[in-house]
């Protein structure tokens, strides 16, 4: 099992698993082919669990989240968040979505990104300024909330669409690769950020990725992966203490950790 | 080897950029002037610039006959801005409506305008009506396919973000499609409006006693040449303002694209 050491309390009695996925498969059909996207996923995600997906590019992982999500009907199987169906937990806005691409709207500043998805939800329109103040001054950007998204870097920018994501309280975060776009210095600083948010917000997050060092450094368990179709060819838990701190890369435990994934890629 | 931080494109200043074009306009007219006087060409073949402006400010109803071309144009622009706009919104919303109507809207871009006047004039008379319906069918193609394009042009990703915060169909269209969309409306309105101009000012052409085209067809019949100066100086003020106006419209709303590569 997992350490789930540091994690907090989590909220709400713990009843079951936050996501399960059974035998579920994707197949998308085009007019001239078929191609299986994902095959035979049987999965359960833990309430306030850091999961990472790990797997090389086409491997359908980035559609495995989005079939949890609800963006993507599943072919074949059955996918339960909370005991209900997924589209059921998407009505409820249990999901907050974090892509590759911050994909902020470019006549909206900062705090007005952040603000949207308030809009939507029904958020008290009286609390939804300091709400996403509130969430602007965790991630250090409060001094940017008025700058528009051509004037903010990429790393500020990646910043502004997590909170946006974390705003109106989602109890999953979904992020989609959200720092391989970015420099390694920048993605180590989000890396660092988001644990930081994770350890105030307590959510379960499922968190794609293609870079090993960064699935064993943020999660509590490791799925790799295998492509074409996308299969699961490994589940690792990862034991290494919270919080993490950067230097935990350097240590011995955690270069094992790294090894295991790769071997479990390579397999 | 280092060279100095210059920016690459420096903003010329209105005088810089003005005065280029007043030049070439005042020797052009200077050539002409002597031309005419030198050559004794005849008034109804070339008037010289100098009775083109006497003729000018001698008219009297000239204002009357532009205003209400530019009435015309303006309510037939309108019209098709209206409906444009509605029929792309349609069309980027339903697979259906733009397979069974996108057609005709190619089709009624390739008949020529001016084949289609002498059918109205038989439907509508010879008022105001057709020459608005001739202003709006003209401006009508770029509206939609420019307006259709620019609902289509919404990040997916930002419509994937909408889709998973369960937002309705109208959240998506008002807070996502439709703000997308604006830079290309304007790039639209900017053509559109000088073809409304166009189509007004030919749907002048046939039967009508009033307007800026019956003012250039009655002088050129009449060889009033410097009538007929007059009115296309008019007409070409009109549509550089058009076109000066959208376009300035559209560079205001659209400052944030310069990051994107979007060039004017």
């Amino acid at each position: 099992m997992p350490q789930q050491l540091a994690l907090g309390l989590i909220p709400g009695p713990p009843t079951g698993p936050c996501i399960r996925l059974q035998d579920v498969g994707v197949t998308f059909r085009t007019p001239r082919a078929s191609v299986e996207a994902v095959a035979d996923v049987s999965l359960e995600i833990g309430e306030g669990e850091f999961l990472a997906l790990l797997g090389p590019t086409g491997c359908g992982k980035s559609t495995l989240l989005r079939v949890i999500g609800d963006l993507t009907v599943p072919t074949r199987g059955a996918v339960e968040v909370r005991g209900g169906p997924a589209h059921a937990a998407r009505q409820r806005n249990e999901f907050g979505f974090v892509f590759q691409e911050p994909a902020l709207l470019p006549w909206r500043s900062a705090v007005e990104n952040v603000r949207l998805p308030l809009e939507v939800v029904n958020y008290p329109p009286e609390r939804r300024t300091a709400r996403c103040e509130e969430l602007l001054k965790l991630v250090g950007l409060l001094g940017f909330k008025d700058g528009y998204p051509h004037e903010l870097s990429g790393g500020m920018k990646q910043r502004v669409a997590i909170v946006r994501a974390l705003a109106w309280g989602p109890s999953i975060l979904m992020m989609d690769e959200p720092f391989s776009a970015l420099d390694e210095l920048t993605r180590n600083r989000l890396q660092e950020d988001l644990l930081g948010l994770w350890a105030v917000e307590h959510k379960t997050i499922v968190f794609v990725t293609h870079n090993i060092g960064e699935a064993v450094y943020l999660a509590d368990r490791v799925v790799v992966m295998s492509p074409r179709p996308g299969r699961i060819a490994a589940v690792l838990p990862v034991a290494l203490p919270r919080p993490r701190q950067p230097e935990l890369r350097d240590t011995i435990e955690f270069l094992e950790h790294v090894h295991a994934a790769r071997e479990a890629l390579g397999s | 080897m280092s060279e100095p931080d210059v920016p690459a494109v420096q903003e010329a200043s209105l005088w810089e950029r003005a005065l280029p074009p007043v030049i070439f306009l005042v020797v052009a007219l200077f050539l002409w002037e002597g031309a005419v006087r030198w050559l004794a060409i005849p008034k109804w073949l070339l008037p010289a610039p100098s009775a083109i402006v006497e003729r000018f400010f001698k008219l009297r109803n000239l204002w009357l006959h532009t205003g209400l071309t530019v009435m015309e144009a303006a309510s037939g622009f309108t019209l098709s801005a209206v409906l444009g706009i509605a029929l792309a919104a349609g069309i980027a919303h339903s697979r259906f409506l733009e397979r069974g109507v996108f057609p005709y809207v190619v089709v009624s871009n390739a008949i020529p305008i001016i084949a289609i006047i002498p059918l109205l004039t038989i439907w509508f008379g010879f008022g105001y009506a057709p020459k608005i319906m001739i202003a709006a069918i003209i401006s009508f193609f770029p509206i939609v396919t420019n307006t259709t394009r620019g609902f289509k042009s919404a990040d997916p990703r930002m419509l994937d973000f909408m889709r998973s915060i369960n937002a309705t169909r109208w959240q998506v269209f008002t807070k996502v499609q439709f703000p997308s969309a604006l830079p290309f409306i304007f790039a639209a309105f900017r053509i559109a409006s000088s073809l409304s101009l166009v189509g007004a000012v030919v749907a002048e052409f046939y039967g009508s006693d009033r307007g800026l085209g019956y003012l250039v067809i009655t002088s050129a019949t009449q060889l009033q040449t410097d009538l007929l100066f007059v009115s296309i100086a008019v007409l070409a003020v009109l549509g550089v303002s058009c076109f000066t106006l959208f376009g300035r419209v559209e560079r205001a709303y659209s400052a944030w694209q310069a990051e994107q590569g979007y060039q004017r």
